[in-house]
């Protein structure tokens, strides 16, 4: 009974399935690799690549074991962060080129919506505490997506410096607890269970307050008037 | 030799370096098909066919590996087991939350919710845990850059504007101003030599 | 190749589940200089540009403001810790990330920057990180399809095959564009041309370890 439910090899669908999923992955690298060698403009440049990195995941997941499942993950973030990183710097670049009272947005974004005034704390505290009834990565992607609804929905600008220290605070801590659990699981053996509650709620409080920070600088990205 | 000369002060120019790296990578990539490729059956951490689970009508169908809650442990087939003190025993926990919803719902394995628990959180905290902690720190990297720059640059450009010396910017304009009449005078003289090679001829 | 015959006798390892990091003396020496060197980043003050004028007798002093130096400084002792752990990791994906780790550090100590063409060169060299992901990850990737580990003390074992030689030249592919070396040396190059000089030195100093550190893995996979 043990032995069918997880086989000592890989079974044979995906062995078959491997060489023509590689070969799809080689593919779509190679489109998008031969776009940006002749693609001029930058920005053009920074959307392809979103492409190789799709095709890094192609050839990961086509190992097909559970292991290659766990590596996309990584994978998928390290692609995600510098992304993000790499944009910022090109907003940066272009509005330093340009004169300094250029917009982020050509146009004010006026988020003008009834539910914006009317329910803001109760759709917050509904997604919230849903967030952390999911747990883990996508429940604090919910989360956070209560944390911005919140945030956008306030009316009142400039920019709240301690909300911003204290939710980058609370993201750092949640960050020390992960490493504590994960150190907890080869110091201390017999504590697995609390090992593994510290790491999946760092996980948590840490996805969750990360896009509450992307809400505070959205807001005060778009509310510039 | 002028076409090498050009090629070396291509390859000095940042913006046609991204485009070089894409197309040797991409011709290197080609090479792929040429060699010959298959799977090594022999994997750590295999997982049964698609659907195969589904068929056989287990609750947390695809990820089903063994075990029960904090009563015995689940399989896995770790490269090294003797690190690993407590192999198997987050694979088979569930919190109570996971293993109600498991008898509610058929579909509760392909869901990710109330996941501590479970093959991947075993594979992602405990075996290799150190690869996770290593991209969680690549996106704080990502993070702390990103919004140090929307806070110091992006936001706050006008204040830093006012900040700048007077003094300063005196001295800046005097000397493009500088700049700009030697240019202007430059071109005047080459444009007064163009014109007495002319009339010279 | 086997591991005792490149660096030196086996001292140790540090077990952390599947990624076992292991420690000699090629390891033990690489880890501890770009420790110092770190320490020594750490404590050191940035340099002062000096740029003349045009047009007169006075001088530009170019420095670094002191949010910006805090930034790139924590930035730099990031950078130096993940070369660290770079030298002595023993799984070949946990190496992919701790150079994504260092390639996405490097592009953080420039970004601070004024300089329109300094920001310029770093986001191309951005450009170069975002590709690199496919043949670092893919060849790992590779590797493991071929071989059925990632673990370098297995594949040391383990004879080399086309597919495995495929996939380390992918990887050899990747390195060398986050590290930056030969054809792809001018969108790094540009970078350090900007004033705070011990920080941008670490960009170097931690691409020149990682050479020489995947060079020894090269050995070991084939």
């Amino acid at each position: 009974m043990v032995a069918s439910i997880v086989p000592q090899l890989v079974p044979a669908f995906y062995s078959l399935m491997y060489t023509t999923v590689l070969y799809g992955g080689l593919i779509v690298a190679f489109i998008g690799l031969i776009g940006i060698a002749m693609e001029k403009r930058d920005i053009q440049v920074l959307i392809l690549t979103d492409i190789v990195g799709l095709a890094m995941l192609i050839i990961v997941a086509a190992v097909g074991t559970d292991l290659s499942e766990a590596l996309i993950l990584p994978g998928l973030v390290v692609e995600l962060a510098e992304i993000m990183a790499i944009s910022e710097i090109l907003i940066s670049h272009e509005m330093r080129k340009k004169d300094v009272h250029t917009s982020f947005t050509p146009i004010p974004l006026n988020i003008d919506m009834e539910i914006m005034t009317t329910a803001p704390n109760f759709i917050a505290l509904l997604l919230i505490g849903y967030g952390v009834f999911l747990s883990g990565f996508t429940g604090g992607a919910v989360a956070g997506g209560g944390i911005v609804i919140y945030v956008l929905s306030r009316k009142v600008r400039g920019l709240p410096v301690v909300v911003l220290d204290g939710v980058g605070a609370i993201s750092g801590i949640s960050w020390c607890l992960w490493i504590i659990g994960f150190l907890f699981f080869f110091i201390l053996p017999q504590y697995w269970l609390l090992s593994l509650f510290l790491a999946a709620l760092g996980l948590l409080l840490k996805v969750a307050s990360k896009i509450g920070l992307i809400g505070i600088m959205m807001r005060e990205e778009y509310g510039r008037k | 030799m002028p076409n090498i000369a050009k090629l070396w002060n291509k390859l000095a120019d940042p913006k046609n370096i991204p485009r070089l790296f894409a197309l040797i990578l991409g011709l290197l990539l080609i090479a792929g098909f040429l060699i010959p490729i298959g799977l090594n059956t022999d994997q750590i951490y295999t997982r049964p066919a698609p659907q195969s689970q589904m068929d056989a009508g287990l609750t947390i169908a695809p990820y089903d590996r063994g075990g029960e809650i904090l009563e015995s442990p689940g399989i896995t087939e770790a490269q090294y087991p003797e690190n690993s003190q407590n192999l198997g025993w987050i694979n088979s926990y569930m919190t109570p939350i996971a293993d109600m919803l498991k008898g509610i719902s058929p579909y509760f394995g392909t869901s990710i919710c109330a996941s501590p628990g479970g093959l991947i959180d075993e594979i992602l905290y405990y075996t290799r845990g150190f690869d996770t902690i290593l991209e969680s720190s690549i996106l704080m990297m990502a993070f702390i850059i990103a919004s140090w720059l929307a806070i110091n640059f992006t936001m706050d450009r006008k204040e830093e504007k006012g900040e700048g010396d007077i003094e300063e910017d005196v001295k800046r304009a005097i000397a493009s101003s500088d700049r700009i009449a030697n240019e202007v005078e430059m071109s005047n003289r080459k444009a007064r030599k163009k014109q007495a090679k002319k009339e010279f001829r | 190749m086997l591991i005792e015959n490149l660096g030196g006798n086996l001292m140790g390892t540090i077990p952390l589940g599947d990624i076992v990091l292991y420690l000699n003396s090629l390891h033990i020496f690489l880890f501890v200089t770009i420790l110092v060197f770190t320490a020594l980043i750490a404590i050191s003050r940035t340099e002062t540009q000096v740029e003349a004028m045009f047009g007169s007798l006075d001088e530009n002093k170019v420095s670094v403001g002191k949010k910006e130096f805090k930034q790139r400084r924590f930035l730099a002792i990031i950078c130096g810790i993940a070369t660290a752990g770079a030298m002595i990791t023993g799984d070949l994906f946990n190496f992919t990330l701790f150079m994504a780790l260092i390639g996405i550090v490097n592009i953080g100590i420039v970004s601070a920057v004024k300089h329109v063409d300094v920001l310029n060169s770093a986001y191309q060299y951005g450009l170069i990180a975002m590709m690199c992901g496919l043949p670092l990850f893919g060849g790992a990737a590779m590797i493991l399809a071929a071989t059925g580990t990632l673990s370098l003390f297995e594949l040391a074992a383990i004879p080399a095959s086309p597919m495995m030689i495929f996939g380390a030249l992918v990887m050899l592919i990747g390195v060398c564009g986050e590290s930056g070396i030969a054809p792809f040396f001018a969108s790094k190059a540009e970078m350090f041309r900007t004033p705070g000089s011990p920080f941008i030195l670490i960009i170097h100093l931690s691409s020149l370890f990682i050479i020489v550190r995947f060079v020894e893995i090269l050995l070991i996979i084939l």
